[in-house]
């Protein structure tokens, strides 16, 4: 059974849902506007995003680049930011590159890209793994920093070689700082992939979204809104879950597990 | 006015003398620089000899800040002397190895791995079955104490409970030689009795070198064949006593042995006098 304050602990977000729906829908009723359709119009739009198939295909084609973009980056950024933070030489070759890269939106990136590697695919996936990586090479490096000398130096009494120091002691005591990192990349991922299809606008859920603005379908419009925000909300909580089990053992209380939710 | 003594002539050995078949670990005029923020050099050891015989018990006795774990990182190949050489077994110490097991004052168990898992650690990197090394590792966990505890990961432990794992983790590889920095510090005064005793049990059994650093004086002669007494700033050896007790040593008889309370009382007293020389100074 679950007491009062966990039903209300795991009702919140609905609440608050529900909650930003009725002030939209009361904000709507009042300004009266055409391009402001009220909450009930723009979620009566979403069954019809949802079964037209073109516009599912488009949506899968987002979610495709998206995991992509987010696995390529995450891929390379864990290594390297791992080496940077136990090999001063690694970092100081990468660090002025990555200090350069950091403050440039990735976005104002694509009309370079999209020169040299055209409007498909590769180019946004490539955004997106720029948005992706900077984020997870900075928690790693930071983690990797951070692990205690004596766990190293314990390991190499036992035998293991630096490379398997690296994998067997600094990955998984970085493991808390990376996963971090990873969560802003996620979220990061979402927003270059709308970002990069609403310039270059060929296919994605992006794309949706700034046609139904151009045609001045705004129900349409804001039904795209919610579902990639639908989107974000489920990636971020599904990331959450993974990463609260596989690092269990860094939470500051450790739960007992009272129920079996 | 006391002299105090800077060394004892008979285990320093000068470099051009023969080395006895026994030693296991050399230590030739090793002195070890820090470069440090604050003062810009700041000299930890300064030109330490000593000799560790195979299968002895030694321990280290000095005040906070002596360098008695920056002795013990140079013999552990973790930490390169500034100036001279460390050897085991006639080979110059260039890095870790499994023949030497640190037991460290910080613990540095593995957070990820539970009690049992943290145990297991070396063995399985030795390439022991996992079935054989996981038996092993329950019986060591029993031994110090933890039965019951086995999964749980370090952050539900005590002080002294991790103190416990960290021992267990390096005997499980079985070392030939047991570089222990203050292993038995954050334990309760019962607990440490019970496991100087198992130490004492699987060192006369295993006859393991072991190299203990301590700042008791009563562990240090209880446990030891020999007590090397540091001074401060620089680091340096004061003097050597060879603890001429007889083994096996049960605690109930050597408290009452009059020959044990008079190391004791000795060396507390070179403390004390080590102490003024330190405040005139
Ligand atoms: N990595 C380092 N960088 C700079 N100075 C250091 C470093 N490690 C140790 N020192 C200095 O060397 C001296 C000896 O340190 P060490 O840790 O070996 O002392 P200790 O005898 O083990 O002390 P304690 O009994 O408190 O553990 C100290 O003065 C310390 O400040
Ligand atoms: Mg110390």
């Amino acid at each position: 059974m679950m007491s009062p304050a966990a039903v209300l602990k795991r009702a919140a977000p609905v609440l608050a849902c529900i909650g930003l729906l009725a002030i939209w829908q009361a904000a709507a009723l009042l300004l009266k506007n055409d391009s402001f359709p009220t909450a009930i119009e723009a979620i009566r739009a979403i069954p019809d995003i949802l079964g037209d198939k073109e516009a599912l295909i488009n949506i899968l084609a987002s979610l495709r680049r998206m995991a992509m973009g987010f696995g390529i980056a995450v891929l390379f950024s864990i290594p390297l930011g791992l080496l940077m933070g136990r090999s001063r030489a690694v970092a100081a070759f990468f660090n002025p590159l990555l200090m350069v890269i950091y403050p440039v939106p990735k976005a104002a990136l694509m009309p370079i890209i999209m020169l040299w590697l055209g409007v498909g695919d590769i180019t946004k996936t490539l955004v997106i793994f720029l948005g992706v990586s900077l984020p997870v090479i900075y928690h790693s490096f930071e983690g990797a920093k951070a692990v205690e000398e004596k766990m190293l130096w314990s390991g190499a009494a036992m035998g293991l070689s630096s490379l398997q120091r690296l994998v067997r002691i600094v990955l998984p005591a970085a493991l808390p700082e990376i996963l971090t990192g990873c969560r802003t990349g996620l979220v990061l991922a979402l927003i270059t992939m709308i970002t990069s299809e609403m310039i270059a606008r060929q296919s994605g859920a992006g794309n949706i979204l700034f046609n139904a603005l151009d045609m001045g379908q705004y129900d349409t419009v804001f039904a795209m809104i919610i579902i990639v925000g639908a989107m974000g909300i489920c990636l971020d909580a599904i990331f959450e879950r993974i990463r609260a089990r596989l690092v269990r053992w860094s939470e500051p209380q450790f739960d007992m597990p009272l129920s079996f939710s | 006015m006391k002299v105090v003594p800077s060394r004892s002539s008979e285990w320093v050995r000068p470099v051009t003398s023969q080395k006895p078949a026994s030693a296991i670990i050399e230590i030739d005029r090793v002195s070890q620089v820090f470069q440090t923020s604050a003062r810009k050099d700041h000299l930890a050891l300064s030109n330490i000899s000593l000799t560790v015989d195979e299968g002895a018990f030694v321990s280290i006795l000095g005040p906070s800040g002596c360098g008695k774990s920056t002795l013990l990182y140079i013999v552990g190949g973790f930490v390169s002397p500034t100036s001279g050489v460390a050897k085991i077994k006639g080979q110059a110490i260039t890095g870790p190895g499994p023949d030497r097991g640190p037991v460290f004052q910080e613990f540095a168990l593995f957070p990820w791995k539970t009690v049992l898992g943290n145990v297991m650690y070396g063995p399985r990197q030795q390439g022991v079955r996992a079935s054989e090394a996981e038996a092993q590792s329950r019986s060591l966990i029993e031994m110090v104490g933890l039965k019951g505890y086995e999964n749980f990961y370090p952050k539900e432990l005590s002080g002294g409970m991790k103190q416990r794992v960290a021992l267990a983790r390096t005997l499980a590889y079985h070392p030939e030689v047991l570089l222990m920095d203050e292993p038995f510090g954050a334990l309760d005064a019962h607990t440490r009795t019970r496991l100087q005793n198992d130490l004492l049990n699987i060192w006369e059994r295993d006859r393991k070198t072991v190299l203990f650093v301590t700042h008791s004086v009563d562990e240090a002669v209880f446990l030891s064949d020999k007590v090397v007494m540091m001074s401060k700033s620089p680091g340096r050896i004061r003097q050597v006593i060879d603890i001429d007790l007889p083994r096996p040593r049960r605690r109930n008889e050597l408290l009452l042995d009059p020959r044990y309370q008079k190391y004791v009382v000795d060396i507390e007293r070179m403390f004390d006098e080590s102490d003024e020389v330190g405040a005139s100074s």
